[in-house]
């Protein structure tokens, strides 16, 4: 028997999981629908009400995207291990003949493919059916004869040129995630919180350091090829921060499976 | 089936539990774990089942060492904890989710253990109350056909009628290669069950003897006067219940409680009887 990794023993962990961690998982996605639900409920009977648009109508989506998406994928990560700070609760699932790593792969498969796959689904399906309902309102008008495209208004969210975005951003959600998932299982009790305070500290000392050294090797320097170099410097800084997100994502789930490894009851 | 060798642990790195701790358990057999308050009754059982990790010594248990948590291994463990946690599900679901990782799973034995401790089965098992959550963290670990089962307090929240369905189940569970570890402060509800008794104190094993050896070598009896023979007694109704050197291989029936007590107050005495 191979006791690190076995496909049969792996999908049975994923569908007792489910049991358990689908409950939050279905309950977090009804949440986050009825807000979603909300924010476009709002706008689409302002629109049709008022017959208000332009080309910012729909500009309330980026926020409500990020701000959304990040409270769903945090709670998601920081909810997976949090159980095992109860001792009634963490001697059965340590319990569970199934390998650390088939544990630790499980929390990888529901916080950051489920979870990230789930909210954008989620959010797509959304902003498809009422972008797709006001389009029909917008063309049923009469103002619609008097505008060439229909998207220019009500563009769906996922057809937008979204070329100008660093890869960086892409990566951002599993980064955050394994943060996250590593503070559910690091702390004993108020794992959320926690973490967000600890991912405040670091991130406040990070942006001092980076202001700080910024400031001691350019202060009183004036750059000799002055905005040529602007592009250049965006080009090189991307795939540098992209390697920096994938490394620390990669050491983060590291900690986290020897966490897990090391859990005592 | 189970070595311990030089056990050395604790929950604090200059507080040890454990101290060079040695044992060896074999199947066949059901031990009865006995220890005051923080002995570390629950910390042992926790070691063999690689829930806790010991600072220093070895542990072998079926071939593996816990700590590893392989899941051959813990597949051949059923540890069923003083407190535990039932999901909000129905037995068929819970069942369905949990016994498909012991290839061994019984499924009519556990229809019949259910039926036996008489457990509402359509029932969400949160609804349950704690007795019958118990009974069925029970049926469950039993029919999972597991090598070694390690109970914490199994009796603890059963009534009297089903304390006595709990031993005859488990006396019925008893198989040639099967280990079975009971820890329990209810001494009582382990007469007549268990055939070893390990009894923990100031950090070691202060007595690991079969009930046979220890009723070979102690007498459990009623006295009026206490004499120099006696070993430990307490007084009754009708003089005093004594423990004392079976000098004429007399039939005595163990009595738990007392031979505890005696274990913790006279350990100088009743060493060189069982060494």
């Amino acid at each position: 028997m191979n006791n690190t990794f076995n496909i049969s023993r792996f999908s049975l962990l994923l569908k007792r999981q489910w049991l358990e961690f689908g409950k939050i998982y279905l309950i977090s996605l009804v949440v986050l629908l009825g807000v979603f639900i909300s924010f476009y409920g709002f706008n689409y009977y302002n629109i049709t009400t008022y017959k208000s648009f332009s080309s910012s109508t729909m500009g309330f989506r980026i926020p409500l995207f990020v701000v959304a998406g990040l409270l769903f994928i945090t709670v998601i990560a920081s909810s997976y291990f949090a159980h095992l700070g109860q001792k009634s609760r963490a001697i059965i699932d340590l319990m569970i003949p199934a390998s650390t790593f088939e544990k630790f792969m499980g929390s990888i498969f529901f916080t950051t493919l489920l979870g990230i796959v789930g909210y954008l689904l989620l959010f797509y399906v959304t902003d498809l059916l009422f972008l797709t309902s006001l389009q029909k309102w917008y063309q049923s008008t009469g103002v619609a004869g008097q505008l060439k495209d229909v998207n220019e208004f009500f563009p769906y969210f996922f057809t937008q040129d979204h070329e100008h975005l660093p890869t960086v951003i892409f990566l951002a959600p599993s980064f955050i995630v394994s943060i996250f998932l590593l503070g559910s299982i690091y702390f004993e009790k108020f794992h959320y919180i926690k973490t967000a305070i600890v991912v405040m500290i670091f991130s406040g000392l990070w942006s001092a350091i980076i202001m700080k050294s910024g400031e001691l090797l350019f202060e009183g320097r004036i750059p000799i090829n002055g905005a040529t170099h602007i592009g250049r410097t965006k080009d090189s800084v991307d795939p540098v921060f992209t390697i920096l997100l994938i490394v620390l994502t990669l050491i983060f789930w590291v900690i986290t499976y020897v966490r897990l490894k090391e859990k005592e009851v | 089936m189970i070595k311990i060798n030089n056990l050395n642990f604790g929950y604090s790195k200059g507080k040890l539990l454990f101290k060079n701790m040695s044992m060896q358990l074999s199947a066949g057999h059901i031990y009865g774990l006995l220890g005051k308050n923080g002995a570390g009754k629950s910390s042992l059982l926790k070691n063999l089942a690689g829930l806790v990790y010991a600072e220093s010594g070895t542990m072998d248990v079926l071939g593996y060492d816990p700590a590893q948590r392989q899941p051959s291994l813990l597949q051949q463990i059923c540890f069923i904890p003083e407190e535990f946690y039932l999901p909000s599900v129905k037995i068929d679901a819970f069942v369905k989710a949990n016994a498909a990782f012991y290839p061994d799973f019984d499924h009519s034995y556990f229809t019949a253990l259910l039926a036996e401790f008489d457990i509402p089965v359509a029932q969400k098992l949160i609804h349950m109350s704690y007795g019958q959550k118990k009974k069925v963290i029970i049926a469950f670990g039993l029919a999972t056909q597991a090598k070694l089962i390690i109970m914490d307090e199994p009796t603890n929240g059963l009534d009297i009628p089903s304390k006595a369905q709990f031993r005859k189940i488990m006396a019925s569970a008893m198989t040639d290669d099967r280990c079975i570890i009971i820890s329990t402060h209810q001494v009582r509800d382990l007469d007549n069950l268990i055939d070893t008794v390990i009894m923990l104190d100031e950090s070691s094993v202060a007595l690991k003897a079969s009930v046979e050896e220890i009723t070979n070598k102690l007498c459990f009896k009623k006295v009026k006067e206490l004499d120099d023979t006696v070993i430990y007694a307490e007084p009754s109704l009708s003089g005093f219940n004594a423990v004392m050197p079976n000098f004429h291989q007399e039939d005595s029936k163990l009595d738990i409680e007392l031979l505890f007590n005696a274990v913790l107050a006279e350990k100088n005495k009743l060493k060189p009887i069982f060494n």
